[in-house]
């Protein structure tokens, strides 16, 4: 819809505007054709109000074929063609307005030319009009760089709200207590593995917070932090937790966004391998793939488990942090066959900045 | 102290070292007797059977069946105490009038308070009474979320009918029959109670002693005046009262 309608003020004061200007342009139109002035005023006014409407059309036009360099010639064809049309439509009206006139207005005996006031209408109608495409153009300008403004903005803001979250996310509270758990139990029995515990829950936590300040990480940096996770969930796991990592060497100084993998990880765990009695392997696997690179996570699920589609925050999380990214390509995809659960982060060179600067 | 006085006792965490800490805190304790360690809910249920517990401390997210879950089948019923490090089970542990909650991490003294409760309850002149079957198997599942499946138990062995596999219910005074791929397995329960979990725009009750899926009907056909048989897919034919044509239709 033109903005117009949606601001009825404006709107009236517009179509007031042109309705004044039908003065002046009865005076010129005289000046043109002879005729009474009385005449030319009622003849003029109306026309230049139906003209006011009629000029509103360019907005569709200007929206259908945006100024661009490639398309120049084309544009200035279409809207050719469109001010011609729209002018010719006006002289038309023009002329059948003409001869209402001379009926409505009997005692008017000097009668001007009417197909000479039609053709006025139309030589000025079509420079009109493309001053009204012009003015669009403006209005439309404006409008797609504030739209632009408000989009990277809020861009910005779903960026940080997506950080935040997944720092939370990280520092799950559930998995806090159950370590605090395992560490509490590892007391009594082996205070030497206590303390390992300890200073590995606390060497994690530090490190979570680190890389999730930045912008993007190596992939080697990545993987640490989820090798210290692991050595965390493994006390609580024992043999039920069975790791399988293969990352080859040249991809580690790749950048990526940070804390994506550690909670896919988690996830696996948390959904998988506790799901399961006899628990399983979770896969950790990356790759190159053209430019980028490709990282998987599988693990096994319970197959007699009904099926909770929704209620994975994880993935969530790591969708919504992804979707700060997706613009430069990344994009992770989650499948199932019931029985292994498979989740493929595609994160293209760029993503997170082709950079191999650290050696 | 004898043996008959004192609490025989099940720890029951798919956590090895969770189990751990409860055995050492409890060893502190001379009339709690530990009777077994089980990683899950099936091992749980078996050595219910095997050692009649009078306590059981309970996680609440394992593996197969949970802890609410593994209470429902655990006959007759110990007193229970949940170990969890999840605060949004409290709600329903309360419901099946658990004992205690433990929020994990915890230490000796709260223990001690829990078995403290526990003694007491065992000693009191008004006993607290078990939670009803239906208040267990509304336990048992999430809140606002329907049955999806039926837990029976048979000896020491634990059997899942999920209910896109179920056939039909069928009420044989204190039990319900539940019918599926040919077989049948019997659960102490009402046809009412167990009907009440279930997502009523799959499962009809269409007689006083049976509900059926409604995918499993192939047509209604009529017996007399008055008086209708539903014919399942694989020809079974199952009596349909009046007031279960009228929740029939409604459905189909």
């Amino acid at each position: 819809m033109h903005p117009f309608f949606r601001r009825r003020l404006w709107f009236a004061l517009y179509l007031f505007a042109w309705l004044v200007a039908g003065v002046p342009a009865a005076l010129l139109l005289r000046g043109v054709v002879p005729q009474p002035e009385r005449f030319a005023l009622a003849f003029a006014a109306p026309l230049a109000l139906f003209y006011g409407f009629a000029v509103l059309s360019a907005w569709w036009v200007c929206r259908t074929h945006p100024l661009s360099r490639d398309a120049a010639t084309r544009t200035a064809r279409v809207q050719l063609g469109a001010a011609v049309q729209c002018a010719a439509v006006w002289s038309a009206a023009g002329a059948l307005w003409g001869v209402t006139l001379t009926h409505l207005l009997p005692e008017v005996i000097a009668r001007p030319s009417l197909v000479a006031n039609a053709l006025a209408l139309l030589a000025a109608g079509v420079p009109l009009y493309l001053l009204s495409a012009l003015i669009h153009y403006l209005v439309l300008a404006s409008e797609a760089s504030r739209e632009s403004e408000r989009r990277l903005l809020e861009s910005e803001v779903g960026a940080r709200e997506a950080e935040l979250r997944a720092l939370r996310a990280q520092l799950n509270p559930h998995f806090l207590f159950n370590s605090l758990n395992s560490i509490n139990a590892l007391v009594g029995s082996d205070p030497e593995g206590a303390r390992r515990m300890c200073e590995g829950l606390g060497d994690f936590l530090r490190r979570t917070l680190a890389l999730g300040a930045r912008d993007d990480v190596a992939l080697g940096e990545e993987l640490e932090l989820v090798e210290r996770y692991l050595a965390i969930e493994q006390v609580r796991f024992g043999d039920r937790l069975r790791v399988r990592q293969t990352c080859p060497a040249d991809l580690l100084p790749l950048r990526v966004p940070p804390l994506l993998l550690q909670p896919l990880v988690e996830n696996a765990i948390k959904h998988g391998i506790a799901s399961l009695i006899d628990g399983g392997t979770v896969a950790i696997d990356a790759r190159r793939a053209g430019d980028g690179l490709v990282l998987t996570v599988e693990n096994p699920v319970d197959a007699d488990a009904p099926s909770r589609s929704g209620a994975n925050l994880g993935l969530e999380n790591v969708r919504r942090r992804l979707h700060a990214f997706a613009a430069r390509g990344a994009r992770m995809q989650a499948e199932s066959d019931g029985e292994r659960f498979l989740v493929t982060l595609t994160l293209p060179a760029a993503a997170g900045g082709s950079g191999e600067g650290a050696a | 102290m004898s043996e008959a006085t004192r609490l025989r006792t099940l720890i029951v965490d798919d956590e090895v070292p969770a189990r751990a800490l409860l055995r050492e805190y409890l060893g502190a304790h001379a009339d709690v007797l530990v009777v077994a360690e089980c990683g899950n809910g099936f091992e749980a249920v078996k050595a219910a059977g095997e050692h009649a517990p009078d306590l059981v401390f309970l996680d609440v997210q394992m593996p197969k069946l949970d802890g609410f879950e593994v209470l429902e089948l655990l006959e007759p019923r110990p007193a229970v105490v949940f170990c969890t490090a999840y605060d949004e089970f409290a709600l329903r542990a309360f419901e099946v009038n658990a004992v205690d909650y433990l929020l994990k991490p915890f230490g000796r003294e709260r223990l001690a308070g829990a078995l403290a409760r526990v003694r007491e309850r065992r000693t009191s002149s008004a006993p607290v009474a078990p939670p009803s079957a239906t208040a267990l198997a509304l336990a048992a599942r999430e809140p606002g979320r329907f049955t999806e499946r039926l837990l029976v138990r048979d000896g020491a062995n634990v059997h899942v009918v999920t209910l896109d596999q179920l056939d039909y219910l069928e009420a044989q005074d204190d039990y319900v029959a539940i019918h599926s791929g040919g077989k049948s397995w019997l659960k102490h329960a009402t046809l009412a109670e167990l009907a009440e979990g279930l997502d009523p725009a799959r499962f009809v009750r269409v007689h006083r002693s049976y509900v059926v899926p409604v995918e499993r009907i192939a047509r209604l056909e009529l017996y007399a005046k008055d008086s209708r048989v539903a014919v399942l897919h694989d020809g079974r034919e199952l009596p349909v009262s009046r007031a279960g044509y009228a929740r029939l239709r409604e459905l189909m």
